[in-house]
């Protein structure tokens, strides 16, 4: 669109409005994390996709991006995992159901379906890297026959960190879920694996030429999952990485989220490998 | 096209037509080397001889700083603020500021338009002025000459002793109605040479930058740098923004605000918990420079650098954008000419 064809600008959607939102259902995920269910106005669908981000608000504290962390197959609200790292989020755990939240969204370009679906699906997810991507293994898990095998790696700091402990619990005991958790500093009563995400995936089993991979986690850690996935011989067509930066608007407008020529509020935050392998500053 | 000839001494009752029917916008002085755009009480005020603004008119349609919403705190309400249409004459606008507005109006139309600029950007007439380069003008390095009348609805070129006024678009000629000028049959005079380049045409540029990502240069202008963001906030293609709330001092209402942001601001790329992902001034300075020259470039085919001087000409620490760019040819270029 061009300036000139623009007749009435002030007839646009307004990008910056939210809609107001309740909490519906606040629970403790760890010491620093907490679980929200969110319903929309009228119960309408959220309408994202796995590993897209909506923008949450709290008038008088701020705006932040929050990946939601339900599938799209739970109807009627949507959740999200959030780690206290800033006065919008200590304010947000300190509301209480019924409350109501400025919800902008869904942004961003979430996992591209189409190519997961009939592969196995391998999800690294390294500590709060779980919450978006929990969203595509419910996905996986309410539409088991559209996919091959699950095989979920997750990392935390230490058990005290894991998030969704039923929910892990659960994967765990599913026969179609191959799940493998592992922790950096375990404590006195951990009888599981010990040691950073990479140490998980030479054991794995996977069928090479059927597995499709998606990781997320801390910035730190994409460039050594990233060799261990590569040395266990997974193609790099075959991995999607969802990235972390500030999308400040979620509209490509206020330049925050910007890696090289890359928005990742418009191109990702979920990328396909081979598009952000020589794109600098990406991982 | 009929030119008409504005002597100068008519350049106030000129001003003044243009306010009889609309604001008038134009560059005043506000210090000794100081101009900026104001709207216009006083005609005679107005200086259309001027090097540059310190601020493009950018600041009219993206303004440094806005109330996006309006919210109540007691009942958790609240109310987009409204926006008033522009209808207004910027008067006085040099040709890389022009072209500047096109750049800002591809960034807030492409994807998700956004009403907030487009409103305010739409009814804006143009009338440009030529300009004589000086020692930080160095637009005609991405091909911008001083006489472009590009987005223009009037051009005045400057003349020893007024100006040739061209009409470019109906616009223009509903604004000179009711103004008589003589017709100017003399052609119009050589605008200046610039005293500033880039030493290589702007289309070989994103090649240079790719080559240039790990050059010596971005630690060097690091070490000048202050990181305090005077570059990004004079630069008239610069967008970037970030949104703020406050709160009045009851905590009953307040407003959502967006006001300019700059990417050599340490907290610009910073997320929750801390991470910082362009932590040193290097990388701050790299990303500036190529987002001028590289990064929107490869998806438009347009450089985001118009030539305006001013991140030098305001740069508390001296650091000249021209500068770097041609340290990085010339260093590209001894690479390219290194035997293997």
């Amino acid at each position: 669109m061009t300036l000139s064809e623009l007749k009435h600008p002030g007839e646009l959607e307004d990008l910056y409005s939210p809609v107001m939102a309740e909490i519906k259902e606040v629970r403790r995920l760890s010491a620093m994390e907490n679980y929200y269910r969110v319903e929309m106005p009228g119960g309408q669908e959220l309408g994202h996709m796995p590993g897209q981000f909506v923008e949450l608000s709290i008038f008088g504290v701020g705006e932040a991006p929050f990946s939601v962390s339900s599938s799209p197959t739970l109807k009627g609200s949507f959740e999200l995992g959030v780690r206290r790292a800033g006065m919008l989020t200590d304010v947000l755990a300190r509301l209480k159901p019924g409350a109501k939240v400025g919800i902008r969204g869904p942004f961003g370009h979430g996992v591209d379906l189409d190519s997961f679906r009939g592969r196995d699906v391998l999800v690294v997810a390294g500590g709060i890297g779980l919450v978006p991507m929990r969203s595509l293994i419910n996905y996986i898990i309410d539409r088991r026959d559209e996919f091959g095998r699950l095989v979920i790696c997750y990392g935390a700091k230490s058990d005290q960190d894991l998030l969704f402990t039923d929910e892990l619990e659960q994967w765990r005991n599913d026969p179609a879920i191959d799940f493998h958790v592992t922790v950096d500093t375990p404590s006195d009563h951990w009888t599981g694996n010990v040691g950073v995400i990479t140490t998980l995936i030479p054991g794995l089993a996977l069928d090479l030429n059927q597995t499709v991979c998606c990781v997320c986690g801390p910035p730190v850690m994409y460039r050594f999952v990233l060799m261990a996935l590569k040395s266990r011989g997974l193609s790099e067509k075959d991995i999607y990485m969802s990235l972390e930066r500030r999308m400040k608007c979620g509209v490509g407008k206020c330049g925050h989220c910007q890696i090289n020529s890359s928005y990742v509020c418009q191109d990702g935050p979920v990328y396909h490998y081979p598009d952000i392998k020589f794109l600098q500053e990406a991982l | 096209m009929v030119q008409f000839y504005l002597e100068g001494a008519r350049v106030p009752e000129f001003v003044a037509h243009l306010a009889s029917s609309k604001p008038v916008y134009a560059p005043h002085r506000t210090g000794r080397q100081s101009y900026a755009f104001a709207k216009v009480t006083d005609p005679g005020a107005v200086v259309l001889d001027y090097p540059r603004t310190m601020h493009s008119v950018k600041k009219f349609f993206l303004p440094p700083r806005e109330e996006l919403l309006s919210f109540d705190l007691t009942d958790n309400s609240f109310e987009p603020v409204p926006i008033d249409p522009t209808d207004a004459v910027f008067l006085g606008v040099h040709s890389y500021d022009l072209a500047a507005v096109g750049r800002l109006d591809y960034n807030f139309t492409v994807g998700s338009p956004e009403s907030n600029y487009l409103t305010r950007r739409q009814g804006a007439v143009f009338i440009g002025v030529s300009f004589e380069p000086d020692k930080f003008h160095f637009s005609g390095s991405v091909g911008l000459r001083p006489e472009d009348n590009a987005g223009c609805d009037i051009f005045l070129t400057k003349l020893l002793d007024g100006y040739v006024l061209e009409v470019l678009t109906a616009v223009g000629e509903d604004l000179m109605a009711g103004f008589e000028l003589p017709a100017h049959d003399a052609g119009k005079p050589a605008t200046g040479n610039f005293q500033q380049h880039i030493y290589l045409p702007q289309t070989k540029l994103g090649e240079v930058m790719e080559k240039s990502y790990d050059s010596p240069v971005w630690e060097e202008t690091a070490e000048k740098c202050v990181g305090c963001g005077t570059c990004n906030i004079v630069c008239p293609t610069c967008y970037c923004f970030n949104v703020e709330e406050s709160v009045d001092i009851t905590v009953t209402t307040g407003t959502r605000d967006r006001h300019w942001d700059g990417c050599m601001l340490r907290k610009f790329s910073e997320v929750a918990g801390g991470e910082v992902f362009r932590e040193d001034l290097a990388a701050r300075q790299r990303h500036r420079i190529f987002r001028k020259f590289k990064y929107i470039s490869d998806v438009t085919g347009q450089p985001w650098c118009v030539g305006c001087g001013r991140c030098t000409a305001y740069c508390t620490a001296g650091i000249s954008i021209a500068n770097i760019v041609n340290r990085l040819i010339a260093d590209t270029e001894r690479v390219f000419a290194a035997p293997v």
